[in-house]
């Protein structure tokens, strides 16, 4: 009984924590930057990390099997993992505005596995025979951390997207007057090249002089979003080929086209994609994070949509 | 802007003074030269500065020595595509040397047609002449295949074709398609059976086109290595050292340090993982070069894993029993030949005997574990016994046999007090909630009208019995005891027989595929290493310092400024020496006057 009041515990002060590091970081974004509140969201941060992993560890000894065997307990796991990254990145790098994005993912990774799922789902169970192994501690975990990073940097370049997007809209005066004038496809042709003028000269003025730190923050998430991404490539590599170690140990066939399976692989050869669509030339910046945008709602219908929806040998079987 | 392109020439008799004093005539550029000595031959690096588009073709009418073409290779700087876009006119350059005919002729022919294949591929427009010799046009094929653009449409196939596998429902039988997608209302408007099956959409991932796609891609990772990545490793291996301060400006960071000494430097990245090279006043130093060679790993990984893929699925047998408790199966009947090249195998002679399967249940019912005592035998003696449970499986010869089904076979009763009778149960339902039943008849009237018990059961647990109306009566656990009542007749229920499902395979590729994911696992982490580079450069009492990496490059930025922050300040350069010591945690540095006064 004990667990069970432990784990509540833990989870409430973990959801209030992270949801206190949303606000301060968000806070900073805005520019409230206050010194004691900074140090406030990092000792938080970690005091909530401190208190999922306390939460895993008490799982684990009360139901006897390592804590991922379901979809609330790869929630939470998920969420770890987030907090996990932005200790991590945090300590490694000097930038502050990382946490802007893992703290609200972890946080709402946390939220849906203890306010949104029913609670019969929450409830610790017995493994069936097939996934009594000890691959699936490597398996799992391998996946849900590479989920997290994956996530993680594919939000970092869904950030970038939207700088650079509003970036050409500085100058939403002179388009519109256009617009309204002339709405035709025929005069649209003659405005074209008059618009690209006035475009490019309008932009090179105001990219001297007003959007350098624009500049210079789209290279920085342009290159975090590219390490993260790196970082979660490995980790889901290892995940998909340990799993298929695991499947032919169990069943004798490591690969069977699957829909989890297949939908790891699309993730990885999108992944994959995106590593080397940055050595072609000229196309660092925009184009790649195009595709880890992409990437973010693969790693979503990777983890999720094929649970609720599919048949399998890894359905949920919620929702059909 | 001057910009340099390198390359590697073998010229075995090339006197260094004679090229330099031809070279100096070059077209306004600069020339510098690296006399590099190996045991089997001499070879000259030649590094062109040049400005803009350099092609000096008309040039070498003017000289009366014999030309030797010599040109930038497919790949002349460490990461091709990145110089490329900085200077585009500059891969074209074509630098041409005298070499006073000491070449022989094959060496010209091969110096030649490097001319010719890196012009092709680093022109964009391609203006050279076209060589069709079998040698060049595999080449040509070689080149079009590594390209990066073909590669990630590749990729993006694959994922495309992928994703419509799992929506559309794979390797049903051709009537769920004339179900599920009815010509009156196509799906989309076009989807129907008909397009379904024409297109082999009911087995996307065995059809012609995507396995051809996969071929494809294997066919560029072969040549992706071959022209881009094993080129791209030996000139990342060079070491080269900055003479002059022009170079520093280009790299990613740089900087310069009033009042240093290199050696304060070399320590401090030493201590940070650098190994570090010194000759005279310049330095340099790198890191992470696995990072370099990892890719070519992953690449070779995969083509690992498709071809264990391949034996796997054209090679080997597989099959599936379900068998009674208390029976026996000989191997070879049991399996079926993959493809063309499965071989037989002695073990496939051998005879496996169910001695028991058994189930394991929790306290609330739920299934624990399956398991199932095996025993190997051939017709003398037995050989090999083993307790196979779910991820558990028996491993004998190449063979191995997976617990991966199971059913009830018969149900084992004493009728009235008579000797125990086995009745065979039939599946009724199958899948996860399984559902067995069998029949007993009473009477004498002949089957049609033959009226009886009906006894059911799920699992080994608990048997149901119903009466000849199909009312419930009640439930008897085997060996319990307690005999049931049933339209006057008393049953005893003896025990529940289960049939074992077994999966056996042997698989020839297993082997590669592993080594394969062992490859790739341990590849793609290094591949997350970043090569780091650093350039110094002593000029008088200032150091000049510069680096770049090729993946970490913020992270590079962060370490770089912290090393080069802690390199100390010298007060008094000519007399002071400053001792620098750095071990794993930290950095020492003392100062120390010099005795003497000069």
């Amino acid at each position: 009984m004990t667990f069970i009041t432990l784990e509540h515990i833990l989870t409430h002060t973990s959801f209030f924590l992270l949801f206190f590091c949303t606000f301060i970081y968000w806070g900073k974004f805005l520019y409230i930057n206050i010194k004691t509140i900074t140090i406030l969201g990092k000792i938080s941060m970690k005091f909530a990390c401190f208190c999922i992993t306390s939460f895993l560890l008490i799982r684990w000894i009360s139901s006897g099997h390592f804590p991922l065997s379901n979809l609330y307990e790869s929630s939470m796991f998920l969420s770890w993992g987030f907090t996990l990254i932005h200790l991590i990145l945090e300590n490694k790098s000097q930038n502050t505005w990382l946490g802007i994005i893992t703290a609200p993912s972890a946080m709402l990774a946390h939220g849906f596995a203890t306010l949104s799922l029913p609670k019969e789902m929450k409830e610790s169970l017995f493994l069936v025979p097939a996934l009594q192994s000890n691959w699936l501690m490597m398996h799992v975990t391998m996946m849900m951390l590479s989920y997290a990073t994956l996530l993680c940097g594919s939000l970092l370049a869904i950030t970038l997207l939207i700088i650079t997007i509003t970036k050409q809209k500085n100058f939403p005066i002179l388009m519109s007057y256009f617009h309204l004038s002339f709405n035709s496809f025929i005069f649209q042709k003659f405005l074209q090249p008059i618009e690209n003028e006035i475009f490019s000269y309008k932009q090179k003025k105001i990219f001297y002089f007003i959007n350098f730190r624009k500049w210079q923050l789209i290279k920085e998430l342009d290159n975090w979003s590219y390490r993260i991404i790196s970082l979660g490539f490995p980790l889901l590599t290892i995940g998909i080929l340990s799993g298929a170690v695991w499947a032919n140990e169990a069943w004798g066939s490591y690969w069977n086209w699957d829909p989890k399976e297949t939908w790891a692989l699309i993730t990885w050869l999108i992944f994959a994609i995106y590593l080397h669509t940055r050595m072609i030339k000229g196309w660092q910046g925009k184009k790649p994070a195009i595709i880890a945008s992409l990437g973010f709602f693969i790693v979503w219908i990777c983890y999720l949509g094929v649970n609720l929806l599919g048949k399998g040998l890894h359905s949920y079987g919620w929702l059909v | 802007m001057a910009t340099s392109v390198k390359w590697q020439v073998q010229l075995p008799n090339a006197k260094l003074g004679k090229a330099f004093g031809v070279a100096r005539n070059f077209g306004g550029g600069q020339v510098r030269f690296l006399r590099w000595k190996s045991s089997h031959f001499s070879v000259l690096r030649i590094t062109a500065a040049a400005k803009g588009n350099v092609r000096q073709k008309q040039k070498i009418s003017q000289t009366s020595k014999p030309p030797v073409v010599v040109s930038p290779g497919p790949i002349s700087a460490p990461s091709l595509t990145e110089r490329e876009a900085e200077n585009e006119e500059l891969a074209n350059a074509v630098v041409e040397i005298a070499s006073e005919g000491e070449l022989s002729n094959s060496e010209k022919k091969e110096l030649e047609s490097r001319r010719l294949s890196s012009s092709n591929s680093s022109s964009s427009g391609g203006g050279s002449s076209w060589n069709y010799s079998p040698r060049s046009l595999g080449r040509k094929i070689l080149r079009e295949l590594s390209s990066l653009q073909l590669a990630i449409g590749e990729l993006f196939a694959i994922a495309g074709l992928s994703a419509l596998g799992t929506i559309l429902e794979q390797n049903e039988a051709p009537q769920f398609y004339f179900d599920a997608y009815p010509e009156d209302k196509p799906l989309f408007g076009f989807l129907t059976w008909r397009t379904i099956l024409d297109y082999d959409l009911d087995h996307i991932y065995s059809s012609w086109y995507y396995l051809g796609l996969i071929l494809l891609l294997a066919a560029s990772l072969i040549a992706c290595s071959s022209t881009r990545q094993l080129p791209m490793v030996k000139v990342a291996r060079r070491w080269s050292f900055m003479k002059s301060p022009a170079g520093y400006k280009k790299l990613q960071i740089s900087d310069t340090l009033e009042r240093a000494k290199l050696s304060d430097l070399a320590t401090l990245l030493m201590a940070e993982g650098f190994e570090v090279f010194s000759r005279g006043p310049t330095l340099y130093a790198f890191r992470g070069l696995a990072g370099r060679y990892a890719p070519i790993g992953v690449h070779i990984a995969l083509l690992l894993i498709m071809a264990g893929a391949t034996l796997s699925a054209i090679g080997g047998y597989h099959g599936t029993v379900m068998v009674p408790q208390g029976l026996d199966f000989q191997i070879g009947d049991a399996l079926q030949p993959n493809g063309i090249l499965a071989r037989p195998s002695p073990v496939m002679n051998l005879q496996v005997h169910v001695d028991k399967f058994y189930i394991d249940y929790r306290p609330n019912g739920e299934v624990s574990q399956f398991h199932s005592d095996l025993t190997l035998a051939n017709p003398r003696e037995e050989l090999y016994k083993k307790s196979i449970s779910v991820n558990d499986p028996l491993r004998y010869g190449g063979l191995t046999m997976y617990q991966t089904d199971w059913a009830l076979s018969a149900v084992q009763v004493r009728v009235d007090g008579s000797d125990p009778v086995n009745l065979v149960m039939a599946s009724l339902e199958k899948g996860d909630k399984k559902l067995f039943g069998t029949f007993l008849p009473l009477g004498e009237e002949g089957l049609e009208k033959a009226k009886g018990i009906s006894i059911l059961a799920r699992d080994l647990q608990s048997v149901v019995f119903y009466d000849q109306e199909g009312r419930f009566v009640g439930v008897r656990r085997p060996g319990s005891g307690r005999p049931i009542e049933v339209d006057g007749t008393s049953i005893l229920v003896e025990d529940v027989i289960g049939s074992t499902g077994l999966e056996l395979k042997m698989d020839p590729g297993v082997p590669v595929v592993y080594a394969g994911f062992g490859a790739l696992m341990l590849t793609s982490c290094i591949s997350y290493l970043s090569h780091s580079q650093v350039w110094a450069l002593q000029e008088g009492t200032s150091l000049v310092v510069g680096g770049k990496s090729n993946r970490a490059k913020v992270e590079f930025e962060i370490q770089l400024n912290k090393i080069l922050d802690l390199v100390p300040e010298l007060k008094n350069f000519e007399e002071e020496t400053v001792l620098v010591s750095a071990s794993d945690s930290q950095v020492t540095i003392e100062r120390k006057e010099s005795t003497d006064d000069k």
